[in-house]
């Protein structure tokens, strides 16, 4: 083996190699970074609300001037839910309950001597469309705490204003979920305090939701009992993307928060450029392949003679073949290993500055970046060698 | 393998020859493992041709060609490499040797694919063909005649049955043809195998059992 390398070394032309390792690993990087960067960035457009089930749409009617002096229901009733169930894209449907009661949220700190409170209001959905985890959304009568989700927004308001201003301390989502909120009740005579425990932020649930347990019972106890109609639905569809959704409310007049919409298409720009840049990496990988071959051909032709003689001393075309073979495996994987370096050096400066401008991101996966660049690594390797074994058995049967 | 039969073998440039005379071309013979062939020939006429039929990289001829009864076009690859490894042994007349390589790794180059001499064995030969200086020197620096003493190492250092040698002795003085024909003829004997010679002159002198004209 030693032998036959001395032999077949010579002509090995380093610039071509060098062409070849540099445009490969170009490719490479290219393709593995456009993965991976799509896995990290994708979490920021359909994270975030993940404790919501993934294609719904909240429905309102429209709120309009005219319609609030003539005193339009703005509530949708019991054939209105129906007619919306009996679509073909909606999976299901269920109702925002609003609370019947007074409620007051309080968040103490005593260490800092800081009071707020704030009247609010409480909203409920069925629990089938809140995806966080069961035995944190749950109330039984007699409990003292109240699982809580809040719009993310509410903390925004809180870090980048009232904080600011005031100097106090930023609070990420970890410390407020520890944060005991106090919630005052009252209604029909009654006045109770609960302790409210944030299990999650929404970006689209403009609400303040507890769990459906709670709001029956509280709702109760705490006010007639009467059922009122709702102002919202949250409508699980088969695909978001369906133009029937959109015509359909649009005819009805209802409105849709439509930022689920938004967030879709944002995924397919980030797919649609990915994969063009990805196409691109390929495209490169493709010719860096394609240099290697040619130079390797060029290699083999020069060695031509030699490599005859090798075949008439009775070496097998097989052993012939692993030299370079071997030459273009190991480049190959060089390749495959520098560019899951340089990847993960890049990783690293992006995903800071993606982290100063989003603090809770964590990336995304990296395996799929890696097991795509083994792939990689195994198909260019295996067209490699069965294009050298190809070519020495030209030699034979010339 | 025991016999190499050649029926009606004939290059394909001489089929429009209306008149061949020869004893191998246009012939049937049959050579036996053991047998000492010599092969006389005008050049022109087609020896080293028939090497390379019998060793499997030309097939530009009429007739058959049979190791063991066996037609040799329906070899394989993998048989060759096999035949090349184990049975049959060839000394180019054009030698086919590597320049680049020092004498030694010419010869270790056969025998690490065959295992079959050590290298003191190996050594003993240097030193009866006179070339023991020459062990690292590059092949391209050596002269032909030293060059052949080199392609008949490499040639012996595999088990074979029948061992071809085309001109072997073309650039030897008389002497160290005889050293070579004792080296070869011994390990031949010891391996109990054939050797077919061809020559334009110079023979290599080895007790023929055959003597044919091409």
């Amino acid at each position: 083996m030693r032998l036959v390398w001395k032999l077949l070394r010579s002509h090995v032309s380093v610039s071509q190699l060098a062409g070849f390792f540099l445009a490969n690993l170009c490719g490479m990087v290219i393709v593995l970074l456009s993965i991976q960067f799509y896995n990290d960035v994708l979490p920021v457009f359909t994270g975030g609300d993940s404790f919501l089930k993934k294609d719904y749409l909240i429905v309102s009617k429209k709120v309009s001037t005219l319609g609030s002096f003539v005193g339009k229901s703005r509530t949708f009733s019991e054939r209105d839910k129906e007619e919306i169930e009996a679509q073909p894209f909606t999976k299901g449907v269920g109702a925002f309950t609003p609370s019947q009661f007074k409620v007051s949220a309080g968040v103490g700190m005593e260490q800092v001597g800081l009071q707020m409170s704030t009247a609010m209001f409480f909203e409920s959905v069925p629990d089938k469309y809140v995806d966080v985890n069961l035995d944190k959304w749950h109330f039984t009568p007699g409990e003292e705490t109240i699982p809580i989700i809040i719009p993310r927004n509410y903390l925004n308001l809180y870090n980048f204003g009232f904080a600011q201003s005031r100097s106090l301390p930023q609070l990420s989502e970890g410390v407020m979920g520890m944060i005991n909120l106090e919630i005052r009740i009252s209604g029909r005579g009654m006045r109770d305090t609960f302790k409210g425990n944030i299990v999650g932020f929404s970006d689209r649930l403009n609400t303040i939701l507890v769990p459906e347990s709670f709001m029956n019972w509280a709702n109760q106890t705490y006010a007639a009992g009467e059922v009122k109609e709702p102002s919202r639905l949250i409508v699980e569809v088969n695909n978001p993307a369906d133009d029937r959704i959109a015509r359909f409310f649009k005819d009805k007049g209802y409105e849709t928060e439509d930022d689920k919409l938004d967030a879709g298409k944002t995924t397919w720009f980030l797919k649609l450029i990915v994969g063009i840049v990805m196409a691109v990496g390929l495209v490169i990988s493709a010719l860096s392949f394609y240099i290697l071959m040619l130079s390797i051909f060029l290699l083999l032709q020069k060695n031509s003679t030699k490599l005859e003689n090798l075949l008439l001393v009775g070496y097998s075309p097989a052993k012939v073949a692993l030299p370079y073979q071997f030459l273009t495996v190991g480049l190959n994987a060089v390749v495959l290993l520098l560019a899951v370096g340089l990847v993960w050096l890049l990783r690293g400066s992006y995903l800071d500055k993606l982290q100063n401008l989003l603090p809770g991101l964590e990336g995304g996966m990296q395996w799929p970046m890696l097991v795509i660049g083994f792939l990689l690594f195994v198909l260019v390797s295996v067209f490699n060698v069965l294009a050298v074994r190809r070519k020495i058995n030209g030699l034979i049967k010339k | 393998m025991n016999t190499i039969t050649l029926q009606q073998v004939l290059p394909q440039v001489f089929a429009d020859r209306d008149r061949i005379t020869s004893d191998v071309w246009h012939q049937s013979l049959e050579w036996k493992k053991g047998e000492r062939v010599l092969i006389e020939a005008a050049s022109g006429t087609g020896k080293s041709s028939l090497c390379s039929y019998i060793y499997g990289y030309r097939n530009d001829y009429q007739g058959i060609i049979c190791f063991d009864g066996k037609n040799i076009k329906g070899l394989s690859v993998d048989d060759w490499v096999n035949i090349r490894q184990s049975s049959l042994s060839m000394l180019f007349q054009e030698l086919r040797l590597f320049p680049e390589l020092s004498a030694w790794e010419n010869v270790q180059f056969k025998n690490t694919l065959t295992n079959f001499k050590q290298k003191k064995e190996i050594k003993v030969w240097f030193e009866a063909l006179g070339i023991a200086d020459k062990w690292d020197v590059p092949l391209g620096k050596l002269s032909f005649g030293q060059q052949q003493r080199v392609a008949l190492m490499r040639a012996l250092c595999q088990p074979f049955d029948f061992i071809f040698l085309d001109e072997p002795v073309s650039h030897l003085d008389e002497e160290n043809g005889r050293i070579m024909a004792a080296v070869l003829g011994e390990e031949a004997d010891k391996q109990g195998a054939g050797i077919v010679v061809t020559s334009i002159g110079k023979h290599l002198e080895l007790d023929y059992d055959i003597t044919l004209k091409l």
